[in-house]
Order: C-alpha cells, then structure tokens, then sequence
C-alpha cells in the first residue's frame, strides 16, 4: 500500500505540474501582450491578450482544483507528515501560499471579467501583473515548503525525533520562509517552470504558425512565439545558472542526496561528471566520463574540493539510485534544448525571423517535450532524491504515510479521472482559442 | 471564546454560503434552462472564488488542529477523495463552459448540466461530512473509521433534507424569480423546522438559545422577499451572500465547544503558542490584503462588468 501511496501523489502532482507550468507561462504572456499592445498600439497583440484571457480562466479553474486535491490529498496520504507541517513554521507557508491565491483570483475576476470597466489601459495592464505577483507567488510559497522538507528547520528536530514524533518544541513559524536552500530552490524552480511553461505553450503556436494558411492568425501567433521565445532563452540560461547554485547547496546541505545524483561511489576529489552509467556492486560502470567537471560545475573551481560519495552513508539511507539516470537525461535534455534555443536566439540576432522559420518552428515541437521531460524529471530527482525522507533526516515516507486498504478503490478513481481531465484541459485551451478567432479584430 | 476557531469558522461560513448559493444556481440550471442568464450572471464570476475561501477553510483547519489531522485522515479520507474528484469535475465543467463555442453534440449547454450535477452531488458529500461532524453519526473516533450505514440515522436524513430544503426554499431569492414568490416563505419555514428538528434528533444538547439568532434571519430573508416592496433589500446579492454567512456563521455552537456528537472539545485540540501567533499575524496580514483588493474589485465592479469582447 504504501508503494501506491506513493505513486498516487507522484502522479498527481505530476499532472498538477503540468497544468501550473503553462498556467504561469500564460499569465506571462498575456501581460507582456497587453502591455505590448498598448505601447506599440497593436491590435494583433491586443486580441492576443484578450483570446488568452479565457484561456487562463480554464487553466486557474482546473489549476486551482488541482491545488485543493493536492492540499487535500496530503493530509489524507501523508497526515503525520502534515500534523508536522502544522505544528511548524512550515504551516504558515500553506498559508502565506491562500494570501496570494486570494491576490490571483481577484485580480483574474477583474481582469478577465471587467476588461472594458478600467478608466486607463494601463490601469487594466496593472491588473494582470496583481495576477502575474499571485501566481508567481503561489508557486513561491510551495516551493519553499518543499525547501523546508529538503532541509527543516525552526523547531527543536532531535526533541521531536527523540519523542517519537510526539512533541515539537522551540518552535520559530517564520524561520520556514528562508531555509538554508530555499533562495537556490525557489530560483532554479520558478526559471524552470516558466522555462517549461512557455515551451510548450510555444509548440502550441509552432504548430498551429506551420499548419495556418491565413496571414492575419499566422501575424498573432509569431508574436506569440516572439515573446514565448524570449522568455525560453532568458529562463533556460538561468536555469543553468541556479541548477549549477543548487547543486552547490546539495553539496553542503544534502551530501548524500548530491553523491547519488552524481554517482559518487566514494568521495574524492577532482571527480568526474559522469552520464548515462550504472553502479553495479560499489562502482560506476559504463558511460561517458568527462574527467574534473564536477567541482567545477558545483562551486566554479577545480578539482580541490572533497566531493561526498556514498560510501560516506549507511546504505539505508541512500535514495534509488535511478535518480543519477533521471538527473543525466534532465542535465542533457535542458542541455540539448538549450542548443535548440540557441539557434533560434542567433537566427534573431542575425536579423533572421526564427519565430516565423517554419524549420525551427517544427524542431519546436519535440523541442517543447523534451523541455516538459526534463521539468518532470528534475521534480523526480528532487523528491526521489530525498527518498526515504519525506523530510529530510527527520521522518521517512514510511513513517508519515497513511496506508489503509480504504484508499486503493478512490486512488484509482482519482488516477483515472486525471487521466481525462488533463488531456480535456489541453484540449479545451484550444477550442476556446480557436472557437473566439471569428470576432478577432487581427 | 477562541480566536482561532472563530477564524477558521469564519471562512468556513463565507466558503459554504458561496457553496449554497452555487448548489441553488445549479437546481436552477437543471430545472429552469431557459432562465439561466438569471443564474449564470451570478454563479459565472462567483465560482471561482468559492474555491479560494474552501482552500482558506482547509489551509486554515490545517493550522488551528494539528493533532486532528491523522484522525480526520483515518476517518474521512475515501469520502474526503470522493469531494476531490467531484470538485475537479465541478471546477474543470464550469471553466470548459464559459467560454467555449459550440461545436458537434458538446457545447455550453451540456458543460453547465455536468457542472450543476458535479455541484449537486458535491453538495450532498458536504452534507453528510457536516452532519457527521455535528451529529458524529457513523464516526468512531476510537477505531478512526466512519460508516455511512451507522451514519444514516433519523437526524442526518432529517439535516441533509432540512438543509437542501432551505437551498431550494431560499434559490428564488438569490436569483430573484418572482414567479415563485409565494413558494419561497413555506418552503424556508419547513426547512427551518426539519433543521432544527435534525439538530435535536442528534443531541438535544445541540439546541441553545443561539439557535434563535440563523432561525429568525432565515426567516427574515423569506419574509423580505414575499413582499415585493422589500424584496429588492435580500434580491441584492451582495446582501443576500452576507446575511447567509452570517447565518452559518452563527450556527456555531452546533461544533463548539464540542464537536462529533458533543466527543471532541474544540479548545483541547486548538494550535497554542508561538503558532498561535503566527496564525493571528498572518491572518491580520492575509486579511488586509484580502480587504484591499475586495475594494478595489468593488470600486471595478461598481462600473459593471465588461468582458474581454472579441
């Protein structure tokens, strides 16, 4: 039961993820539109931002739910991990998380509802950054929370330990917002989920530039890709940046969890970076080895550090050691994503019109996949990583999950009905893009 | 008195007045087709915010008990998934339907009724979750489980009728539908009556004199709106989602002191100390902005709505 326990909220916070990467990559986008269609006076971004709109009211409506399974479904599958959270800073997080839900959804109702009731454009532009502030807030707040779990803190951790997870004291509720990993993990976290995001809400106007025949929708989707491609650049080269920042805090924060990423059998020093191998009786087999990157990747430098290795840890600790293949094909997956985003970023720099080069757009689609594997796997590698902990060197998976028989037959139920309600989701984005072409000013 | 029970009770009272007020807009929709834009101009804006105050109800129970959240995971999860799933379809339906054209056999029409029979069934999960709340019908706190045959007893039939009677009784109201006028104060009466008759059926203890203060507004709502020179006072929406808040709001002594059937005392499992705190500071902090932007919708709203036309 519990191996299901597991995978139900894997998988339901694997389809949630999906549906919140392109939610925020579209609020982006409708602001940078508006705001665009107001300073260049363009109708074309103008009907852009306004056919979005109702696409970003399913995108909430379903997110949001998503949101309230999730919230609900932790306390159902993991409630000593939540009677946890609830006696600890953590808390206040979750509800730092509904303050900026309140700011999201009433700023949407008034931008999306009261679009023609605003004295200024800009008064109305201003409007959807509260929306913009809401959403990246929300993400924010619940990444912090899983910082939190990666490294606890604000309360007594061997009193509560000792007690048999009985008491909790020393308790400071504000020490949860700044973890020691938190500013790394809320960085390389928000970059990525827009960088995913608008990725493939990319592809969704890659497909449609290549497929139209009509000059006047093929004008409002190269816009769309004009802006969706700014943003994949600007993200993917900060998602390098803050990924190399978060695995120099695993380095010190969660050794261990760093060595199995790595597939550091032993420590040492001036390590290889190692891809695609296996550990078979204590050594790193197969693959390719590129000899001193890992420090150099890590902290900048090379060679001098001690990197850890797990032999440094009880073998019980250690994580599935999946996690060194998930974290390669997310390391090369963004790297080979990367490459693609770089051609697109020189053909514009040579005047080229890379958003309108029907070549790059069809590379955009796979492209698109890719990125939305490579955001899954680095949520994996995160939370597999961390395994057996739910929160890390405090209480294991095992420890803080509800395993009654009770929920196996509503589990399914729930599995199946994401199973249609997120591919109805995609498919709906469409039909309301599409069926509001007709009354288009464009 | 606790602060934060008060608190959570109070989101608790705004998210199921919004929860009643979408149950009506749905009978509505199932019953009345032809009249939706009456339902549909209220329920349309209004159902994404409902959302908000029920993750503010649970965020906030989360904090207040947190040496309940086992027991309640025990005891209410298959019922507790079996709202989530409702709740997606409900929220997934009413977006697919708002915007969307019609095209082949799916269209507006078909997404509104999927939506109003999500919110239905919702409704009902909600019901017996409450009632067995207050009643603590079918929950065993000793062996942590909750049977719904040991729950189906004269008082929880009595309160989920009594309760659906007084949504249906008070819909004309709320969407202001004249030509049912003269059914809305008999329909409100009895099911004031089979509500308090359901709290009395689960423990007589349940009935103090507060019980007067959510009888006699219900009844005011109903008696305001059967003469037409007053119905425009509780027609008005803004009022009428106030004055049923306050109504649930003051319901209260039905889950404190004591809740599951007089089993639980709420202040033994209430969150104390420095959590205590940072529930009131955040809440001060939530609030304001919750206050700032309500004003600023209020001032939009004020203008009229006007959506993004194409």
């Amino acid at each position: 039961m519990l191996t299901f326990v597991r995978f139900l909220f894997a998988f339901t916070i694997g389809s949630h993820i999906l549906l919140v990467s392109t939610s925020i990559a579209l609020i982006l986008l409708i602001s940078i539109s508006e705001f665009l269609a107001i300073r260049m006076h363009d109708p074309v971004y103008e009907a852009l931002a306004r056919r979005l709109s109702r696409v970003f009211v399913i995108s909430f409506g379903v997110g949001t739910a998503s949101g309230i399974v999730m919230a609900v479904e932790l306390v159902g599958l993991f409630p000593s991990f939540m009677t946890l959270v609830a006696s600890t800073g953590a808390m206040v997080l979750l509800y730092a998380e509904i303050s900026a839900f309140f700011l999201e959804v009433l700023a949407l109702v008034l931008y999306v509802y009261y679009w023609n009731s605003f004295r200024g454009r800009f008064s109305h532009w201003a409007v959807s950054v509260f929306v913009v502030v809401g959403t990246l807030a929300s993400a924010v707040f619940i990444t912090m929370l899983n910082a939190w779990m990666n490294t606890p803190n604000g309360f007594d951790i061997s009193a509560f330990v000792s007690s048999g997870f009985k008491t909790v004291t020393g308790v400071e509720p504000f020490a949860a917002f700044l973890t020691v990993s938190t500013v790394s993990q809320v960085f390389h976290v928000l970059v990525t989920t827009l960088f995913a995001g608008s990725m493939v809400i990319g592809a969704y106007f890659a497909y449609w530039f290549v497929r139209s025949r009509d000059a006047g929708d093929k004008a409002m989707y190269s816009r769309a890709l004009k802006i969706l491609g700014a943003i994949a650049i600007v993200t993917i080269i900060l998602a390098g940046i803050s990924g190399s920042e978060e695995m120099g805090n695993l380095l010190v924060n969660q050794p261990l969890k760093y060595a199995a990423l790595d597939g550091n059998t032993v420590p040492g020093t001036n390590l290889p970076d190692r891809f695609f191998g296996s550990i078979v009786n204590g050594s790193y087999v197969g693959g390719i080895s590129i000899p001193g990157m890992q420090a150099l990747l890590a902290k900048f430098e090379t060679g001098t550090s001690m990197l850890p290795g797990l032999s440094q840890f009880p073998a019980n600790t250690w994580p599935p050691l999946l996690v060194s293949t998930t974290f390669n094909v997310m390391t090369v997956g963004g790297l080979a994503v990367g490459l693609f985003l770089f051609v697109f970023f020189i053909s514009f720099v040579r005047k080229g019109r890379p958003y309108e080069s029907r070549r790059l757009l069809y590379i955009w689609i796979p492209a698109a996949v890719l990125a939305m594997l490579v955001y899954q796997l680095g949520w994996a590698t995160d939370e597999v990583g961390r395994q057996p902990w739910i929160v890390y060197n405090v209480m294991t998976v095992a420890q803080a999950a509800n395993t009654s028989d009770a929920l196996l037959v509503p589990g399914v139920i729930i599995v199946l009905f994401y199973l249609a309600v997120v591919p109805a989701t995609f498919y709906f984005y469409s039909r309301v893009f599409q069926g509001s072409k007709k009354e288009a000013p464009a | 008195m606790n602060g934060i029970f008060e608190v959570n009770y109070a989101a608790f009272s705004v998210f199921a007045a919004l929860l009643v007020t979408e149950i009506m807009g749905a009978v509505g929709l199932l019953i009345a087709w032809p009249s939706r834009s009456k339902v549909l101009d209220y329920i349309v804006p209004v159902w994404e915010v409902t959302g908000t105050f029920g993750a503010l109800w649970v965020v906030t129970g989360d904090f207040a008990y947190p040496g309940l959240l086992v027991p309640v995971s025990e005891i209410f999860t298959p019922l507790l998934i079996i709202f989530l799933i409702l709740w997606v379809a409900r929220s997934a339906s009413i977006a697919f339907a708002e915007f969307i054209t019609k095209r082949g056999w799916l269209g507006e029409k078909q997404l509104f009724k999927s939506y109003a029979v999500a919110t239905l069934v919702l409704g009902l999960v909600v019901l017996v979750l409450l009632s067995a709340l207050v009643g603590g019908q079918g929950v065993s706190l000793a062996s942590g489980s909750f049977s719904i045959i040991s729950w189906a007893t004269a008082g929880s039939v009595v309160f989920v009728v009594g309760t659906l009677l007084l949504a249906v009784g008070l819909a004309p109201v709320l969407f202001d539908l004249s030509a049912l006028r003269n059914l809305v104060l008999p329909l409100t009466a009895l099911g004031v009556v089979l509500s308090v008759l359901s709290y009395w059926l689960m423990s007589s203890g349940l009935l103090t004199p507060w019980m007067s203060v959510p009888v006699l507004l219900t009844l005011v709502i109903a008696a305001l709106y059967a003469w037409p020179r007053t119905s425009k006072i509780v027609t008005n929406k803004a009022v009428f989602l106030a004055v049923l808040s306050v109504i649930i709001f003051s319901l209260q002594s039905l889950v404190y002191p004591k809740a599951v059937g007089q089993a639980l005392p709420i202040d033994a499992v209430t969150t104390t100390g420095a959590m205590a705190d940072a529930f009131f500071s955040m809440t001060v902090v939530g609030g304001l902005l919750l206050a700032l932007m309500l004003s600023l919708y209020v001032m939009v709203a004020a203008r009229g709505p006007n959506g993004p036309s194409l």
